[in-house]
């Protein structure tokens, strides 16, 4: 199955994707109209310090043992059947942050009032994900596994 | 490939340059989208090494810079230094204007003379010189070492603020933004947004309005008045646009840039006789100059120069295949030039000290050597000719005519008729309710909006409802390009009322009235539109409206801000990048309104935007109790 | 292959997911008590809060033992269990042979000798039984007494609080929730409760329990009382004093029991073909680093996957399992994963708080590893230390910025790269290359 995924070695930690995936997640999918909407709109994702020039764009990593899953005690995180990716069912979900205590990249956003997570929904009104698309260094890609390591490998063989 | 654009030249030649590989400036934006959303917010902030640091428009990360600076500060110091930054260009085009000048008068630079020895004369006595029993070069070296005295001014007022309406020049007094001198207010604009100065969003945007008022009522103004009496007053002239003017069978050179010290000596020198033989004897039938960007402006005006393209279109017109060379010097010229050149035999020269470029030859070009310079570069062109491909040459078909060449003193002739030379006739005509106002629609175009149909879509809707309108720079190329500018499509396009205006006067119903300082021309036209009296006692009661509805460069801020200064409502096709603060959006689109007149306002729809102008001219219009648009359209 | 399974709650239900992906042909025979099990047991509370509608407490669709090939058989005990024979006797006499066996009784509420403890209005909270009759009660009696200071007794006190019951909770202990965070966090949570209008008294223990057919009294060990004020004066009172495994089932069949029945890295029992998931079952605990016992949903959706891959004939290890508890109680959350009240001076703790904010975070640490963590409102990131305390990294480098708000799986990412045996789980190795 296709995910994102970050080469460190290309992240700038800018925040174009965190940006990309909030104008994608609002009402008019328009970055100056999503700005002044009620309530904001809220990413999926974020560009997180290592250290002094390193970063990583993460978001749900669409785990294949995925302890929100098994941790979910609603069957609001379930896998899809077809596609194996990890989803959420806002419906199902009551808000007892179980998926927040066993993620372990903290990839799942709390919404307070609304009692309810929110998480990386890989874009499905979208050819290629907001995040991948807005990355100005294409250290975001979507690809399986493999694909993401030929080409991480390619760029780690060509870096000093 | 670039998605198409909708014109279809410029599909044509983006056919072309992607069959050969070339990318151009639609395929580099395309790479560049989504542009960078902090950037463009205004949320962003580069000034000190604390950062770079972002504001997250979402509320979640930062909401300060390492500094302490939230949104306000950084949006209102960013649109300070853009705003600065387009000053700083005006004023040196002023500034080499002024020199030429001087030198003209010291006898140094020989090759230029005074075209407009009237306008000199009456722009000394302004600069308060005494003109009796002088030569007109000692009144030109007085009045340059004046006008060069007020750049280098540390207190005081310029000259030409006190052109403005009294209401004006209160406003500007009471707001604290009254202009001290040309570069000090340049130069202050950037020292107090410098780390840790000027931090409140209000009195920091005080340094953006002052510098632009340096811009309208200095740079600017002295670049049109000096350029007027040093190449000539200019009088409504027919020419041609697009870039089916460049010929098949003539030497192709293209003047790209802004300074007319240049291109006007250039089209001097082109008709030296020498050249036009050497010209034949390389099988040319002879030469042909058009220009880019706003020195193409410049010569259309005076001297008939057809129009090649805009700004967007300048790498186009080199994917034509027949240009032999293209001058530029300073401003707007994009540095992918040599690399599109490279398909073709076009050679580039820079020749501005300001302004070099990887891949161009550089021949400097100094006014004291100025027709000798100029026909060496058209001599290098001319020889260019023998190694045009003739079988790689695209010269698409589409050309249009304009009427060019209207300025604030031949307006007088032109709306009263000739025998009654005033702005009575424009006054009474918008008194009477033929005319609803007058609208400017200025300014540069950009792939973000529709490379040019705004100003197009806009116009239309503007003069559809009996609104006037005056264009410069590249809004006026584009709607050359669609024919607005003949006095035939005011019977195709205008409202009744212009209609009839336009009929009897026979001028059209958008007048191209030059180059981007030329903007100043709009300015001056609205001074003497107040002193003639009826429709306002200052320029912010006046009956008109600005709009840049396709604006890219920082010269394009400067000059929206002098006009929302003298009171004018500026509309944007793209927003100013301040919305990442709400604070400074909301002063800048309203709070102001009341201190200066004048307000902006951001609508991406040319259309909508249309009639934001017109709403408000209305609005005008009801308070100074006007009778009712005579043909209602809106 | 025929596949029984005793149990059909969250370690039932995994197994059955967990077999039917390597093996979609074999007869699989699950048996349960409960009439309609495909419930989540945790959101009995919500139910009775009326925070949720009695759609969302299903965990299964209705069809899933029909999706899944399952012969289902409902509101049926299995009695005993024969080991030589491979074989199971139902409560209805009933016998079912097995090639593999998965006990996944659960556990059942404890009911203390408190005299009374079997008249009307006196309910545990486990199921949707439970739930449905102490609904029942809800328009006749005001008062509510809570006894046990615990999870259950805790969620069942917001339930009724927010049903607009008067609600007084009683902690034998010092402090509620004592079982899983410590005295600082406990006394936060307190202080919401509190404020919120339920009433709490620690150090108290029920002794008798009054009332003709119904509650109406209780009677504490320090003299104290309390009588329902509800038209009839009777009282409801939720028993919350925790759970025990249902191992009988086990020990009497001679399979291998401890507090819960013992099993090994593979879920297996000391009886080969038999295996054990869910809160009946003793595993390894990740923190304590010896078997123990942590009866909570996502431990036992893990070991029913295993068990079932196992009983398929796969191979996988079960690491084990952690102690982990999230709540939150009048918009306080409360998350606490591990080792929360170290016994031992072996173990180090560092504690950031901000009271004003209600914010209080602390992290266990025992040979620079971390052991266990609680966080107290800010509760963003914690799960990235939950990962720290099952791959067992040293956090030396690191310890002074976890409690910080800042503090993200971008700070530990050069620990997942160092790390020589953890972090083995595919979404690493973007970081593993990359960085």
């Amino acid at each position: 199955m296709k995910k994102i995924y970050c080469n460190i070695k290309k992240c700038l930690g800018c925040g174009s994707c965190e940006i990309a995936c909030a104008v994608e997640h609002s009402k008019s999918k328009e970055l100056n109209k999503s700005i002044a909407e009620s309530p904001l709109p809220v990413k999926r994702r974020k560009a997180k310090f290592i250290e002094e020039g390193v970063s990583i764009s993460t978001g749900c990593h669409h785990c294949e043992n995925a302890a929100c899953v098994t941790a979910c005690m609603s069957g609001a995180m379930h896998k899809d059947k077809k596609t194996l990716l990890t989803q959420h069912d806002k419906d199902k979900c009551v808000g007892c942050w179980m998926c927040i205590m066993s993620c372990p990249f903290g990839a799942l956003t709390r919404l307070k009032e609304e009692k309810i997570v929110l998480k990386c929904d890989l874009c499905p009104d979208r050819e290629i994900p907001a995040c991948v698309e807005a990355c100005p260094t294409k250290a975001l890609v979507l690809g399986t596994l493999k694909e993401f390591e030929s080409k991480a490998v390619n760029i780690l063989r060509a870096s000093p | 490939m670039a998605k198409p654009t909708g014109n279809p030249i410029n599909d044509e030649l983006l056919k072309i340059a992607a069959q050969n590989n070339i990318s151009t400036v639609w395929d580099r934006f395309m790479e560049q989208e989504p542009h960078c959303g902090f950037g463009t917010l205004g949320a962003c902030c580069k000034i000190c090494n604390l950062g770079p640091c972002r504001i997250d428009p979402f509320g979640e990360g930062a909401q300060k810079g390492a500094c302490g600076a939230d949104s306000d500060t950084i949006s209102s110091r960013n649109l300070t230094r853009n705003t600065a930054a387009g000053v700083a260009c005006h004023s040196d085009h002023g500034r080499t204007l002024a020199k030429t000048l001087l030198e003209l008068g010291r006898g140094i630079a020989k090759d230029y003379s005074i075209k407009d020895p009237a306008k000199l004369k009456r722009l000394a006595v302004e600069f308060s010189i005494k003109i009796e029993g002088k030569s007109d070069l000692k009144i030109a070296e007085e009045l340059g070492e004046a006008i060069l005295k007020e750049y280098g001014q540390q207190e005081g007022e310029l000259t030409l603020t006190k052109r403005a309406p009294k209401k004006q020049q209160e406003n500007w007094k009471k707001t604290n933004v009254s202009p001290r001198g040309i570069d000090i207010e340049v130069v202050q604009a950037f020292s107090r947004t410098h780390i840790g100065c000027d931090n409140e969003y209000k009195h920091v945007l005080e340094a953006a309005i002052r510098a632009s008022l340096v811009d309208g009522w200095g740079g600017s103004m002295i670049a049109t008045e000096l350029s007027d009496i040093l190449f000539g007053s200019p009088e409504p002239i027919r020419a041609e646009m697009n870039l089916g003017v460049l010929k098949e069978d003539e030497v192709n050179i293209l003047l790209h840039g802004h300074e007319p010290i240049l291109s006007d000596i250039i089209v001097t020198a082109s008709q030296d006789k020498e050249l036009v033989e050497l010209a034949k004897k390389y099988g040319a039938k002879g030469i042909n100059l058009s220009g880019i960007c706003c020195t193409a402006a410049e010569v259309l005006m005076r001297h008939g120069v057809p129009m090649a393209g805009n700004f967007l279109q300048q790498e186009l017109a080199i994917i034509t295949g027949a240009v032999e060379a293209m001058i530029v010097d300073v401003q707007c010229i994009m540095p992918s030039l040599p690399e599109v050149a490279k398909s073709f035999h076009t050679k580039l020269i820079s020749t501005s000290p300001k302004a070099k470029f990887v891949g161009m030859e550089h021949i400097e070009f100094h006014e004291k050597d100025a027709l000798a310079t100029a026909k060496k570069i058209l001599r290098i062109a001319i020889e260019n000719y023998k190694n045009r491909n003739h079988s790689k040459v695209s010269i698409p078909k589409e050309k249009m005519t304009l009427v060019a060449g209207f300025t604030m003193e031949n307006i007088f002739y032109n709306l009263g008729g000739s025998f009654r030379p005033s702005y009575r006739p424009l006054n009474d005509a918008i008194i009477s309710g033929r005319i609803r106002g007058v609208a400017g629609v200025v300014g540069c175009d950009n792939p973000k909006n529709e490379s040019g149909m705004c100003h197009v879509d806009m116009v239309k809707e503007l003069i559809k409802n009996d609104i006037l309108v005056v264009q410069t720079g590249c809004s006026g190329g584009a709607c050359a390009k669609a024919g607005l500018l003949t006095p035939e499509a005011a019977f195709k396009f205008a409202g009744d009322g212009l209609k009839e205006i336009c009929e009897t006067v026979g001028i059209p119903p958008v007048l191209h009235t030059g180059s981007c300082v030329d903007n100043t021309r709009i300015l001056t036209a609205c001074c003497e539109m107040v002193k003639e009296g009826g429709i306002g006692n200052s320029i912010d009661e006046l009956p008109v409206a600005g709009a840049a509805p396709e604006w890219m460069s920082e010269k394009a801020i400067a000059i929206g801000w002098y006009f929302v200064a003298s009171g004018i409502f500026v509309v944007l096709g793209t927003p100013l990048r301040v919305l990442g603060s709400k604070n400074v959006t909301n002063y800048i689109c309203n709070e102001i309104e009341p201190l200066y007149g004048g307000k902006w306002a951001f609508e991406g729809d040319p259309i909508k935007a249309a009639h934001l102008m017109i709403g408000h001219i209305d609005k005008k219009r009801e308070a100074l109790k006007l009778k009712p648009v005579m043909y209602a359209t809106a | 292959m025929q596949y029984v399974i005793i149990g059909s709650s969250a370690a039932g239900i995994s197994a059955i997911e967990a077999i039917r992906t390597k093996d979609k042909v074999s007869k699989i025979i699950v048996i349960s008590d409960e009439k309609n099990p495909l419930y989540s047991r945790c959101l009995i509370s919500y139910l009775l809060a009326g925070t949720i509608d009695e759609k969302k407490i299903w965990y299964k669709p209705g069809s899933f033992f029909k999706d899944n090939k399952v012969e289902a058989l409902l509101g049926i005990k299995a009695d005993k269990i024969n080991i030589k024979k491979k074989e199971i006797t139902l409560d209805n006499k009933e016998k079912i042979k097995f090639d593999r066996l998965l006990i996944a009784t659960g556990a059942s509420p404890k009911l203390e000798n408190i005299p009374g403890i079997d008249k009307k209005g006196v309910f545990p909270l486990r199921t949707i039984e439970h739930a449905i009759e102490i609904q029942s009660m809800l328009d006749k009696v005001k008062s509510v007494a809570i006894l046990g200071g615990g999870l259950i007794g805790l969620r069942a006190a917001y339930a009724l609080k927010n049903r607009g019951k008067d609600v007084s909770v009683f902690v034998k202990s010092g402090s509620i929730l004592s079982q899983i965070i410590d005295k600082d966090a406990a006394g936060l949570m307190q202080k919401r409760i509190e404020e919120k209008g339920i009433k709490i008294f620690t150090g108290v223990a029920a002794k008798e329990i009054q009332g003709d057919k119904s509650a109406n009294r209780i009677i504490f060990d320090n003299g104290s009382e309390i009588v329902g004020n509800g038209r009839d004066r009777s009282l409801l009172v939720i028993i919350g004093k925790g759970v025990s495994p249902n191992i009988e089932i086990a020990k009497d069949a001679g399979i291998k029991t401890n507090r819960g029945i013992l099993a090994n890295e593979h879920l297996e029992t000391n009886v080969e073909s038999i295996f054990t998931a869910g809160d009946v079952s003793e595993t390894n605990d990740i923190a304590l680093e010896e078997s123990s016992m942590n009866a909570i949903w996502p431990a036992a959706c893990e070991q029913g996957r295993i068990a079932g891959l196992n009983m398929a004939g796969e191979n996988e290890l079960y690491e084990g399992s952690l102690a982990m508890n999230s709540i939150e109680f009048f918009g306080l959350p409360v998350i606490s994963v591990g080792i929360t009240r170290p016994k031992s001076d072996k173990y180090k703790e560092i504690v950031k708080k901000d009271p004003s904010k209600n914010i209080y975070k602390k992290i266990v640490l025992k040979n620079g590893i971390i052991k266990g963590v609680i966080f107290v409102n800010s509760i963003e990131n914690i799960g990235v230390i939950g990962s720290l305390i099952k791959n067992k990294v040293d956090v030396s480098g690191v310890k002074d910025i976890i409690l910080e708000d800042y503090f993200d799986y971008g700070k530990i990412a050069t620990l997942v790269k160092k790390s020589k045996k953890g972090f083995r789980e595919p979404e690493f190795k973007e970081t593993i290359m990359t960085l």
